[in-house]
């Protein structure tokens, strides 16, 4: 029963990722905007959630599903070792220390919120 | 270029079911006695390192179509990696004071991510200039 409650959630979390990284192409900023917005605002969203719901399967739907399948570390990872090999270093680290310092403490808010 | 939602919708919820599931059981069987969050970094990591070689290699080597790459990367990479639940762990043993934890996750997490994103690339280069040189010879 939990692995169906995972997987449901993660693809919602998925999906709308998808849709707002189709936005990235149409805004003329030449930095991976959208991806630090999901993973900062999903990591925000976990810790509401994380402190709000008491029932397990709905944390399980909402966080390990939901808020898991809606932010990566895949695609972050990737784009920084692009920026990285386009020779952008600037931008590649300051990609890394948005996306770290602003996702844990979109995490730390979202908890205490 | 995936156009239809609901076509979307469906790869990526095939994608996504497996990823997420594949990254809850990793959670489940590296589950360490101390509450080392062995199975987000495992998925994490291994996802990094997967996602420039499918999309620098596989996709050429095997001609997938956009629809299987949308599937394998948004849905099931993307899923299977997590940054939300790294946010989580992170906090989790920074409150409980678990210091020598924390330091060593945010090491492997930061660095080892990094790393193993760069040696995803190389990995895929190396793979196509193998493949290169073999039909040379031919």
């Amino acid at each position: 029963m939990n692995f169906l409650i995972v997987g449901f959630g993660a693809a919602i979390g998925a999906f709308i990722r998808n849709e707002l990284t189709l936005l990235q192409s149409k805004i003329p900023v030449d930095f991976p905007v959208i991806t630090l917005l999901i993973n900062i605002f999903g990591a925000l969203l976990l810790g509401i959630f994380t402190a709000q719901i008491h029932n397990g399967a709905i944390l399980l739907l909402l966080g390990t599903g939901f808020c898991g399948g809606f932010t990566t570390f895949g695609t972050f990872s990737m784009e920084l070792s692009q920026l990285w090999f386009q020779h952008r270093l600037w931008r590649c680290l300051l990609y890394f220390v948005l996306t770290y310092i602003f996702g844990i403490l979109g995490f730390i808010i979202g908890i205490h919120i | 270029m995936v156009k239809e939602k609901g076509k979307v919708f469906l790869l990526l919820l095939i994608g996504a079911f497996i990823g997420s599931n594949l990254r809850y059981a990793e959670s489940l069987i590296f589950k360490t006695s101390n509450g080392f969050p062995l199975g987000t970094l495992i998925a994490n990591l291994s996802g990094a390192l997967l996602l420039p070689f499918l999309i620098h290699y596989l996709q050429d080597r095997y001609n997938l179509s956009s629809q299987v790459v949308l599937t394998l990367s948004t849905g099931l990479l993307g899923s299977y990696t997590t940054f939300s639940t790294f946010t989580a762990d992170t906090y989790r043993l920074y409150e409980s004071g678990q210091w020598q934890s924390l330091l060593i996750y945010l090491t492997f997490t930061l660095v080892g991510g990094f790393l193993l994103a760069l040696l995803g690339n190389y990995w895929a280069a190396g793979q196509a200039f193998n493949d290169y040189v073999r039909s040379r010879r031919k």
